[in-house]
């Protein structure tokens, strides 16, 4: 077997018959190892080798639940608060003492650009459209449209200097790979950490999806292979994924003995074919998928929640139910060990928080559609001491200008906003970087989308490099740092 | 800032020390050095560069050293040039910053224990010089091996196969069961399974030339193009549109013109260099054939909307992976690490596209681009620069030089020439071709019948409202002075073309201000006549309007009123110099927005010439003396006959990836494809024909064997493979006599899907647009599929468990198999043979048995459910969805 060593493999069946069933076992939602090696046609030289599943440091959290809103939230509405909007409302920025902030040099970092009609920023100051309170003992300041959420502050970690490159919503994709739209497309975070840590449960999916995703992103693993694409989930014990339950419904007595038949047969073909490790995958892809049809419909069961948790989600109201009940049911995932839950807030368009104009009302109502059920979430982890192994993710694609448009609402921004972490070993109760007085730049502490990307991949003890393909080089941007402040 | 790397020396010395006195254990060269030096040196310090003229492969490379002496000193690390470097100031270290990241303190250390023990490493053979590698010489057929007795040699595939076999040790497995051979055939050939009476047939009585005959048949059948066509689109990376609420953001509209193309060139065994040049300059090679520009669709499919760079960069590199096996992307901001690929040649041949862009031409019969036309390549920037972008970032090119058009500077095996193309008028007034101004008049006509038939309809019926004849009367009015509008059009841009001018369209410019007068004066008149049909129409509405509506009605009215007058006014106008007429387009320019997102890019015009580039590079992938192109090829073709590659790497024939165990069999098929004049239904021909297609792929009994060669790399035994999405699909809806054979046209929208029968391929699939069901089974991902994903995921059982498409099947399929007056042991032993192609055992017919027995007694069952349910069974056997 001449250029041929033991580190490296290359396709026919791809993989020895030991190293597929540790491939199946590793990650529930598929045997794609074999595929990867074929893409990578490893160098004999390369020190290269597949995850193992094992974390490559001691991790400090276990799960994480993303909570990604779409279209932009308001820094300045949310978690940000800028009394100098309220001074020069009115004004344009060149008016005001902070004109630096247009510095064409400053604004070099945005490169698809959606300007106005004129081509310009938006450039006369927007006030703020709603109050802000401090909170907690850490006294942190949050937007009265987030009262719950407010409850929580001395649990959580806000970054308020996040920056981004480019003004459309292909920034959602950014924000879940660290590449914008125009550059391709690039495996998500929930991907990677799928990928690197495979499975917690093997009756369930270890990468879950809920709520719509905006059409450019409704893939996940990209060039690691559909097997780490998340399973989008509906809050429906009726019928919560895909070809859940029969769509031409028959008898359940009947499906038993005809599954039993199956299950035999392959076994058959299995004592046939003891070097298929195909066969084998195959029964076992069965099994696991029989197992998910009952354990995926019993976690959407909320019977035995009780009436003061779903109250506590607000699941009792209407207009905050569906993202309550989303948020339930990602807690009942995390108690059975899924890994990654990845939701998403806020359909129709680019996103409903895309508050180009009535941001008073548009962004009230989206902030009271999650508001009670985050911070139900955040209380129900730290009651039932999940907090600590658990990350809560709370992000958006970017922010909106201090600058209106339409006369009532903001325009997509770039160059500074906000969002939050809790849990998973990070510091309480801190307020990490910040942006200048409009609200315009992240000034202090700046960070890239990825960084938030490395922080949480350093909590589940995964080093990206390592995770890395030597067919698809990352750059260091792609990689981000781990935002070490932040870090309990 | 020398400080903390001193710190760092000085712990780094303290570990080797630390290490050294505490007998650090002995350093694998090959295991722990070789991986370093070769990740974070050989790049540069390696054959293909020689930088310093210093290469550290092997042991002795690095004692001969380079210019600055010897790489170390054995047993004194201290002194070693390789230490010293790794370990200096930013400046001075190696590998330099925007190399790569410097070495850990975990690998120094290694290196220097490594020296310091000695620097021992195992016999080496020094890399020769990259350019001789493998897959960049000169193709050369061999001759054949002698195989002495294999008994099973059919055809010159085996010869190479058997002679190895024989050198090894193994020996392959016996054919197949003809039942075997013949779902293989179809499913391979044609994508679909056979029918029930011919797996019958042939499992009764195969005849002696059964399986030449069925070759031959199938490979003439026009579901070939269908089947093999689907394999070229996950190469060619076919993709319908994608964007955002419908704005066109990726690929183009009407694409499936080119799937259409690539189906019937298949069928029609077009040479694989033709259907090359076609896809990449058709529009230069054959700008006057409709049917052959459709195969530039392959470079229409790049088309995006807001990044030219990102556009560029997709064609550059998935015409080198696709056609050449060629990483050229590793290039884009520094040189190749492995291949002798410059970044200057990635650019140059990003020069060769730079002139492209895309248009919709319209087809006959159609002038609504909208509804159809011809996604298409047009050269239309002949002067735009191509500058290296400094590491690769687009913001910062180096504008000190104008990279020309060219192909790799280590793979020219001749001097590449580019000749600009004069190309036909047609090309570039596409209002030319016939079929134009004839599309357009016959729209107008049968507007003005529509309009008459309306018009003397309504006014000879007595009870017609009066104002509905004004309508009417209007309407056609209207029509016919379009008609004679266009009418003059075409005369006006007749005698322009004749005359040669451009820009004819202003009077100013016009050859005859005759014809182009009347031609503006035309659509003045087409204006008032559209305007009064406006008024009719509001006079009619509010003549038997309700009171309430009234008021807005009459507010309507005096508005169309006042256009009218203004229209009038106009039309009463004399014609000035800078007036102009509406020209005819036989085609429309896709446009960009590079710039700004909201904004259109300027227009890009069509020209007389075309930059010739695109030829160029096309004559040179299909040069015969191109050593990459046949091998590639082959490679595709073999990997799908086959279940794997006889190259590991579909895309990658670098210096990264191992050559082929079977490289001489690779080489002797691609010479075999080039001499048979790049004809594709050979090569399929000789792959199934050959032994080794037709062997078993059981390994029962074959123990040397899997101890021999557990992956079957020398091809002892039939690689199973897994079915592709397309084919589980339509396999499902063949059996049961539902699939809807209609070939080509646009594809099935993403809500047509579920209740559409079409095959497969005719779904639209986008980035966006994954069918559900084929999604489960790896469809293709249309970004880059050169080799399909073989996961087996939960999700594909829950869609074979649970799917309409299957539940629906499942009786006719019964049905399909047995009129229902067999016994059950027939009828089970008939279905596993049609469905899986297996002579079923005692223990599955007896399982089968009971199953059937216990869906009557515990569930209830009829005996005909039953026998659906036990087929719903077999579809989620392994081996349904398992070419064996």
């Amino acid at each position: 077997m001449n250029g041929f060593s033991e580190n490296m493999d290359r396709p026919r069946t791809g993989l020895n018959r030991r190293q597929w069933l540790k491939g199946l076992g590793s990650g529930c939602a598929g045997i794609a190892l074999a595929s990867l090696l074929h893409r990578d046609a490893l160098a004999s030289t390369s020190a290269w080798s597949p995850p193992t599943g094992i974390s490559h440091f001691t991790p400090r959290a276990k799960n994480v639940i993303w909570l990604f809103m779409n279209g932009g939230v308001s820094h300045m509405e949310s978690f940000d608060p800028k009394p100098m909007l309220n001074k020069y409302a009115g004004k344009t920025i060149a008016e005001t003492p902070f004109a630096d902030v247009q510095d064409p040099e400053k604004l070099a970092i945005e490169r698809l650009r959606v300007p106005d009609a004129n081509g310009n920023q938006r450039n006369e100051i927007y006030p703020l459209q709603c109050g802000f309170r401090k909170h907690g003992n850490s006294g942190i300041e949050v937007s009265d449209w987030f009262p719950h959420i407010a409850e929580h502050v001395d649990k959580m970690a806000f970054v308020r200097s996040m920056w981004t490159t480019d003004s459309n919503h292909g920034a959602q994709t950014q924000f879940h790979s660290g590449r914008h739209m125009n550059d391709g497309t690039f495996p998500n975070l929930g991907a990677w950490v799928h990928y690197g840590l495979g499975t917690l449960n093997e009756n369930l999916p270890q990468f879950i999806s809920m709520g719509r995703r905006p059409e450019w992103n409704t893939r996940d693993g990209h060039y690691l292979g559909p097997s780490h694409d998340a399973v989008s989930l509906q809050v429906d014990p009726q019928n919560p994924l895909d070809y859940a339950n029969p769509e031409i419904p028959f008898s359940p007595a009947a499906q038993s003995i005809g599954r039993d038949l199956t299950r035999q047969l392959n076994q058959m073909r299995r004592d046939e074919f003891p070097d298929d490790p195909a066969v084998e995958a195959r029964i076992r892809s069965y099994e696991l998928a029989w197992r998910m049809q009952s354990a995926i419909p019993e976690l959407f069961d909320f019977s035995e929640e009780t009436q003061a948790t779903q109250r506590m989600y607000g699941i009792e109201n209407e207009t905050s139910r569906p993202f309550g009940m989303k948020l339930l049911a990602a807690r009942r995932f995390i108690e059975k060990g899924v890994r990654f839950i990845q939701i998403q807030h806020g359909g129709g368009g680019a996103g409903q928080w895309d508050a180009h104009g009535g941001l008073k009302k548009r962004h009230s109502a989206s902030a009271f559609e999650v508001d009670q059920p985050i911070g139900g979430l955040l209380e129900d982890l730290s009651r039932r001491g999940l907090l600590d192994e658990t990350l809560v993710v709370f992000a958006t694609e970017f922010g909106r200008t201090p600058g209106s448009q339409n006369s009532d609402g903001r325009d997509h921004h770039i160059f500074g906003f906000s969002v939050w972490m809790a849990g998973g070993g990070l510091k309480q109760g801190i307020v990490h970087g910040a942006t200048d007085e409009l609200g315009f730049h992240a000034i202090e502490n700046r960070h890239y989308v990825t960084d938030i990307h490395a922080t949480i991949l350093r909590q589940l003890g995964l080093d990206s490099r390592k995770l890395e393909l030597p067919s698809h080089k990352r750059l260091e941007i792609d990689h981000g740092e781990p935002i070490l402040d932040i870090i309990a | 800032m020398f400080r903390p790397l001193t710190l760092l020396c000085v712990a780094i010395l303290a570990l080797s020390t630390a290490s050294d006195s505490a007998g650090a254990e002995r350093v694998d060269y090959l295991k722990q050095v070789k991986p370093i030096l070769s990740t974070k040196c050989y790049a540069c310090h390696g054959a293909l560069k020689q930088e310093s003229d210093l290469r550290l492969e092997t042991r002795e490379l690095m004692l001969k050293g380079g210019y600055s002496g010897e790489a170390f000193i054995a047993r004194d690390a201290e002194h070693s040039l390789l230490i010293e470097r790794i370990v200096a100031d930013p400046e001075e270290r190696m590998p330099p910053a925007e190399e790569g990241s410097a070495l850990t303190a975990e690998e120094i250390a290694i290196l220097r224990n490594w020296i310091d023990q000695g620097a021992e490493s195992p016999q080496e053979e020094i890399p020769a010089d990259p350019s001789e590698h493998w897959a960049f010489r000169p193709l050369e057929r061999p001759a054949l091996p002698v195989a002495n007795d294999e008994p099973a040699i059919r055809n010159p595939i085996d010869h190479f196969l058997a002679a190895e076999h024989q050198q090894l040790g193994l020996t392959p497995t016996e054919e197949a069961a003809p039942v075997v051979q013949l779902r293989r055939l179809y499913f391979d050939l044609i994508g679909v399974p056979p029918p029930v009476e011919e797996v019958l047939a042939v499992e009764q009585s195969p005849t002696s030339d059964w399986y030449e005959k069925k070759v031959d048949q199938l490979l003439n059948d026009p579901r070939y193009g269908e089947r093999w066509g689907r394999h070229w689109m996950d190469v060619w990376r076919y993709s319908e549109w994608s964007g955002l609420n419908g704005q066109l953001r990726y690929s183009q509209k009407h694409i499936w013109h080119w799937r259409d193309w690539i189906i019937e060139s298949l069928n029609d065994d077009i040479r694989y260099d033709e259907m090359v040049r076609q896809m990449l300059a058709a529009d230069e090679l054959y700008p006057d054939d409709l049917d052959k520009l459709r195969a530039t669709g392959y470079l229409a499919r790049n088309w995006t909307l807001f990044n030219r760079t990102e556009w560029m960069d997709n064609v550059v590199e998935h015409v080198s992976k696709g056609f050449l096996g060629l990483t050229t992307n590793c290039a884009k901001c520094h040189d190749h690490k492995y291949d002798p690929i410059s970044q200057h040649d990635y650019y140059a041949l990003r020069a060769v596209f730079e002139p492209y862009h895309v248009r919709l031409d319209m087809v006959p019969g159609e002038t609504d681009l909208v509804k159809d036309a011809i996604p298409r390549a047009f050269d239309g920037l002949l002067q735009e620069p191509t500058y290296l972008f400094i590491r690769g970032d687009e913001r910062n090119p180096d504008k000190s030089a104008v990279i020309e058009p060219n192909v790799p500077e280590t793979l020219r095996f001749s001097e590449v020439t580019v000749e600009p193309v004069d190309l036909p008028h047609s090309s570039w007034q596409p209002a030319r071709r016939a079929w134009v101004f004839e599309s357009h008049l016959n729209k107008a006509r049968e507007r003005v019948v529509k309009a008459e038939a309306r018009e003397k309809s309504l006014s000879e019926k007595t009870d017609s409202h009066p104002g509905d004849v004004s309508v009417a009367a209007a309407e056609l009015t209207l029509a016919e002075r379009e008609l004679s509008g266009l009418e003059h059009r075409i005369k006006a841009m007749q005698s322009a073309w004749e005359a040669g001018t451009r820009e004819a369209a202003i009077l100013k410019n016009a050859p005859d201000r005759e014809l182009a007068r009347l031609a503006i004066q035309a659509e003045r008149d087409i204006e008032v006549a559209r305007a009064q049909k406006a008024v009719a129409e509001a006079e009619r509405k509010l003549s038997s309007a309700a009171e309430a509506d009234s008021k807005k009605l009459k507010e309507q009215l005096d508005t169309a009123r006042n256009a009218l007058q203004k229209l009038q006014k106009a039309q009463e106008k004399p014609i000035s110099e800078d007036d102009r007429y509406t020209w005819i387009a036989g085609a429309e320019w896709t446009p960009t927005r590079f710039t700004i997102s909201t904004t259109d890019d300027p227009e890009v015009a069509f020209v007389p010439q075309s930059s010739g580039r695109r030829t160029m590079l096309a004559e040179w992938i299909v040069d015969p003396r191109n050593p990459l192109t046949a091998r590639v090829a082959v490679n595709h073709i073999w990997a799908r006959h086959m279940g794997a590659p006889l190259h590991s790497s579909m895309f990658d024939f670098g210096l990264k990836t191992p050559p082929p165990e079977n490289r001489e069999l690779l080489d002797w098929l691609a010479a075999e494809l080039i001499e048979s004049g790049w004809k594709m239904k050979h090569l399929h021909r000789l792959m199934v024909m050959s032994a080794a297609y037709r062997r078993s792929s059981a390994t029962a009994g074959g123990d040397q064997n899997t101890d021999l060669d557990p992956e079957n790399r020398y091809w002892w035994r039939r690689q199973p493979m897994p079915l592709e999405s397309e084919v589980v699909r339509d396999a499902i809806l063949a059996h049961a006599g539902t699939l809807d054979e209609t070939m080509g046209g646009s594809p099935v929208e993403g809500d047509q899907q579920a209740d559409s029968h079409r095959r497969s391929l005719y779904f639209f699939h986008s980035a966006d647009t994954v069918n559900l069901f084929l999604g489960n089974f790896n469809s293709p991902d249309v970004t880059g599929c050169y080799r399909r994903e073989s996961s087996i995921q939960p999700q594909q059982a829950l869609a074979l468990n649970n799917s309409k498409l299957v539940l629906k099947a499942t009786p006719s399929i019964a049905s399909q198999i047995s009129a229902g007056d067999e016994d059950d042991a027939t009828f089970i032993r008939k279905a596993f043979l049609v469905l899986l192609g297996i002579e079923p055992g005692d223990e599955e017919v007896s399982a089968s048995e009971s199953a059937l027995k216990s869906w009557q007694t515990e569930a209830g069952s009829s005996p005909i459910e039953a026998r659906s349910f036990f087929i719903w069974s077999l579809l989620n056997h392994n081996d349904f969805v398992t070419l064996r």
